[in-house]
């Protein structure tokens, strides 16, 4: 055994002890130490994504080589470890990005607390993208929603920020008890919790036709459950509180991340638990295609009405996760890996704006509404630019990375050949259009010169600049050169199987 | 090849973003300098007519490539662009002294001409989807530029009809790729042979070429916005009012026609003419392009704003150039080709003009030009040239395109089009008279209804106007010149 397979264990052993390390360090200390544990994660985990391609295959790894049921098992394959490397590299550009506000915007003797959240919330990501075992990733989802509820209100005596908790955690905890409900039930007529002895006794039981109404109780259970903790429509009403009053950070990592994580561990259900087959024959894919379809047009009209730039941002993000959950229900492997590719691209790029968000902020005395933001693509020329990126990205304009998913999304949905396909590509077309129609006011109203007197500009932190920077690159190497990546997320769906 | 690629696509780009240096805050050097561009950009269009062939810059993906290439059809176009660009950055020196924001200006005309450039050059659908995208984002800060709440709404309309035109252009894009195989321009198409005929057809390959014809019209559509085409041509006279003259000139003279360009690689680089003759798709583009025809000059006809006049009269005449597409054959596409020249130049001349009355007869209005002629009569007599040569009068450049196009019409159709078509080309024609030649008319005949303090505009801004309808003279007498340029339709139809 290599020794960098020993990592991604390693890894969430890291960022666990991380959040207990940072609960007693003072604020500044605990950013360091954080970023430190970020950068080793993402060195890491780009080390085992190199040694998975190189040798082609997944491995399962044992926790201290005990066998279930006493030990535990993950297992690393080239998209968990691409996804891994994914979250660790836009959780530290989202932290670097908003740092200077979440020394603002908490209090001073709770800001070290913060970081405590962002390394417990990392540690959940990844140990639900690598789990093998469905009750593990059931109690680090509930880790996951504390955390990111967390994050949200940690904010300074923000009233809004608070009830937009309570709703958040409200929603969470419904779909994380749907989903516990679903374990349950499946734990009960296989009587196995490891994802592949599940998948074999779930072969056996369909074959026989056994059971058959409580497998797909278990499949709705399950679809239902993650699709409410990642906001798909219609279960996205809390998401744009939550998105909008958070801190810079929180907003670009919830937006980013957190949605991305529980529809990762949902395709990987669909795959190592379930039998892509069986879902298929199941129709549970065309309630999820249904509400992408239905949450990209709802989620672009909500944001052309918003008036404040976060908000705007947010429901965004529901059209967006539409996108993802669209590719999901096409039904095809081609609609999987188009849906991954979205995952990625909508992580490198909704943190970005909300980073240049943050940014506009600084420079229209903290207000995020738009008659205040006027001419602040001007005052902030990176978020500026920044944001116009994004913006490109997410209408989908060759160069950007929102491209290059955009075009996987069509393309899979045109090889589906069925009723699907005309909606699919209706709904695109629709909301390429809906998404011109806000991202380009947004910018005439950032890139014109207001009436009023300037506000005083301090200087961008350096920390911010070179996160947008990073950002920008990063978004123009998916939009030119994503063909490696596109190749690997196809070699690690097959993987899955 | 790359280096002329460089020349032509980055040069004008980077060029611009050079007038926002500070050493070009003086409006004399700025000027001099976009000259410059705009001259060496046109010496590189003439340079470009030695290189032949095509390559490719960059894979975003395995199967989506950057293709660049040199032909006809390219030449064709990056020629009348880069005249017109030349012509009307002459005229606007003079033009932008009253409008604030000139170095902004300056950055998207250059930009514009850039990504204009890359349309010409493009070697695929991807490519030419592209600088297709590109070029409609650089130009809409033309449109706005004067930033009246008025002129940000028409940037936005002009903005969300191009995105969703380019987007249903992309639609058929993605059929082509999935049935339609590679998408590298070919002249005469790259379909199979095997699926032209649809009685002998499996039906497999029955669907495969209903897909195709379905992406062929989505792109005709989407790409027609840009030309201006029903139903998604109400952007144009939205747009051209409230832009400053020499952007409505090259928005309306150029622009438009990189939309003619894209349908034209689309039908007889990928699709190939013998595909589409006879199917749906040629019929329901017939009907759209003669519905546009005729109501482009009814509305022409009816409207007083003198720009938004011209703005209709461009939605009718770029279908013309349409109509010759859809004719399918070598015949009506020499007319196709031969009227974008024509309206080029005509409409360069027109929206000039409009901006020497606008700029100093100080009227937007065509019905307060009373008189006026007698006061600006170079203006006015490059109006009566163009008008001529629009509505079709011997021996202008206009009546042989026309005659092209409507002797092509009776040679194409087997149906009744063969006659609707010719029929609609002369009502329009005889509204163009009637919209064109009152202003002649009233300019130079009636009395002035009050004093005013109009006069002639400056020398920059009338040579361009002067070059242009010299040109029009010169080509409607001898037209073989022009049509050297497009042998190259007998390869491709």
């Amino acid at each position: 055994m290599a020794l960098v397979q020993n990592f991604p264990f390693l890894s969430i052993i890291l960022t666990l002890s991380g959040g207990v390390i940072c609960s007693v360090l003072k604020g500044h200390g605990a950013r360091k130490y954080s970023t430190f544990v970020l950068c080793t994660v993402l060195i890491g985990s780009l080390l085992t994504l190199a040694h998975v391609l190189s040798t082609g295959e997944a491995y399962v790894y044992m926790m201290g080589h005990f066998p279930a049921p006493w030990g535990n098992e993950i297992r690393v394959g080239i998209l968990e470890t691409m996804m891994a490397a994914l979250f660790s590299g836009i959780m530290l550009l989202s932290l670097m990005g908003g740092m200077h506000h979440i020394f603002e915007d908490t209090e001073d003797t709770k800001s070290n607390l913060y970081f405590t959240l962002v390394m417990l919330l990392s540690a959940s990501l990844l140990a639900l993208v690598y789990t093998n075992d469905l009750f593990t990733g059931y109690v680090f989802v509930e880790i996951n929603t504390i955390a990111s509820c967390a994050l949200v209100m940690i904010r300074y005596r923000s009233g809004k920020a608070l009830v937009a908790t309570v709703r958040y955690l409200f929603m969470s905890l419904l779909g994380s008890g749907l989903f516990l409900i679903g374990i349950t039930i499946l734990y009960d007529i296989t009587g196995h919790l490891l994802m592949e002895n599940i998948a074999e006794s779930v072969a056996v039981l369909f074959k026989t036709g056994t059971y058959a109404f409580p497998l797909s109780v278990v499949i709705v259970l399950f679809s239902m459950g993650l699709a409410i903790k990642s906001a798909c429509f219609p279960f996205h009403t809390w998401l744009p509180g939550a998105h909008g009053n958070a801190t810079v950070s929180s907003s670009s990592i919830l937006s980013g991340l957190v949605l991305k994580g529980y529809i990762f561990l949902l395709i990987k259900i669909f795959y190592r638990v379930i039998g892509m087959e069986i879902i298929f024959q199941q129709r549970a894919t065309n309630v999820l295609f249904i509400f992408g379809v239905l949450a990209m047009i709802v989620g672009s009209i909500k944001a052309i009405q918003e008036k404040d730039l976060k908000r705007m941002l947010a429901y965004s993000s529901v059209a967006q996760i539409g996108y993802i959950f669209l590719g999901i229900g096409l039904g095809t492997e081609a609609g999987i890996a188009a849906a991954c590719l979205h995952i990625i691209v909508h992580a490198i790029t909704k943190p970005m704006l909300f980073t240049a968000c943050g940014g506009f902020m600084d420079v229209s005395g903290g207000s995020k509404k738009f008659s205040e933001l006027q001419g602040a693509g001007l005052r902030d020329k990176l978020s500026g630019f920044a944001f116009i990126v994004g913006a490109m990205s997410m209408i989908g304009i060759p160069f950007f990375a929102g491209f290059i998913s955009k075009v996987y999304l069509t393309t899979s949905a045109i090889e589906t050949l069925s009723l699907k396909t005309v909606i699919a590509l209706a709904a695109l077309a629709i909301s390429t259009l809906l998404n011109a129609c806000y991202y380009i006011p947004a910018m005439l109203v950032l890139f014109t010169h207001p009436k009023k007197e300037p506000v005083s500009v301090h200087p961008r932190p350096k920390a911010m600049s070179l996160s947008l920077w990073m950002f920008i690159g990063l978004n123009f190497l998916m939009g030119c050169f994503s063909q490696p990546i596109v190749n690997a997320v196809i070699q690690g769906i097959a993987m899955f199987r | 090849m790359l280096g002329y690629f460089l020349g032509l696509v980055l040069f004008p780009m980077l060029s611009g973003v050079l007038c926002l240096v500070p050493a070009f805050k003086d409006d004399r050097k700025r000027n001099l300098f976009v000259a410059a561009v705009l001259g060496l950009n046109f010496v590189f269009v003439l340079l470009s007519f030695m290189q032949e062939g095509a390559f490719e810059l960059l894979h975003l993906t395995d199967h989506l490539a950057l293709r660049f290439m040199f032909d006809g059809a390219g030449r064709f176009f990056l020629l009348l662009s880069g005249l017109m660009f030349l012509m009307v950055g002459i005229y606007s020196f003079e033009y932008m002294s009253h409008e604030h924001n000139r170095p902004r200006f300056y950055l998207f005309y250059l930009l514009t001409l850039g990504a204009l450039n890359g349309v010409c050059l493009s070697g695929n659908y991807m490519t030419l989807y592209c600088f297709f995208e590109l070029m409609s984002l650089l130009s809409m800060p033309l449109v706005l530029h004067s930033q009246t709440n008025e002129s940000i709404a028409a940037a936005k309309k002009y903005l969300l009809y191009s995105v969703f035109g380019a987007s249903l252009g992309l639609g058929g894009f993605f059929l082509f790729t999935v049935y339609g195989g590679s998408t590298a321009f070919v002249a005469g198409g790259v379909v199979a042979d095997a699926l032209h005929h649809p009685l002998q057809l499996s039906s497999d390959l029955l669907f495969q070429r209903n897909m195709l014809l379905i992406g062929a019209f989505l792109a005709i559509v989407g790409f027609g916005a840009k030309a201006g085409m029903m139903p998604l041509h109400a952007w144009l006279p939205t747009a051209h009012p409230v832009a400053p003259a020499c952007a409505s000139a090259v928005l309306s003279g150029v622009i438009t026609k990189a939309g003619v360009l894209a349908i034209l690689r689309v039908v007889y680089f990928l699709y190939g003419s013998n595909f589409l003759v006879d199917t749906w798709v040629q019929y329901a583009w017939v009907t759209l392009i003669l519905l546009t025809v005729l109501v482009g000059s009814t509305l022409a006809y009816k409207e007083k704003i003198l720009k938004k006049r011209l703005a209709y009269s461009s939605v009718s005449q770029v279908s013309y150039v349409l109509f010759g597409l859809a004719g399918l054959n070598a015949w009506s596409l020499t007319g196709a080709l031969l009227h974008a020249a024509a309206h080029s130049m005509i409409k360069d001349v027109l929206f000039m003009s409009a901006g020497s009355i606008i700029m100093h007869g100080h009227t937007e209005r065509a019905d307060r030009i009373d008189g006026m002629g007698r006061k600006m009569p170079m203006t006015f007599a490059c109006i009566t040239v163009a008008s001529l040569g629009l509505i079709g009068i011997p021996p202008l450049f206009g009546y042989i395109s026309k005659w092209y196009l409507c002797t092509g019409a009776l040679m194409t159709y087997r149906n009744f089009f063969s006659w609707l078509g010719p029929v609609v080309l002369l009502i329009s024609a005889l509204l163009t008279a009637g919209y064109l030649f009152t202003l002649t008319i009233n300019g130079y005949l009636k009395n002035e209804t009050a004093e005013s303090d109009a006069h002639e505009a400056g020398a920059l801004m009338l040579l361009p106007m002067v070059i242009l309808c010299a040109l029009i003279v010169i080509c409607g007498l001898a037209p073989k010149l022009v049509m050297q340029l497009i042998e190259f339709i007998n390869t491709i139809a």
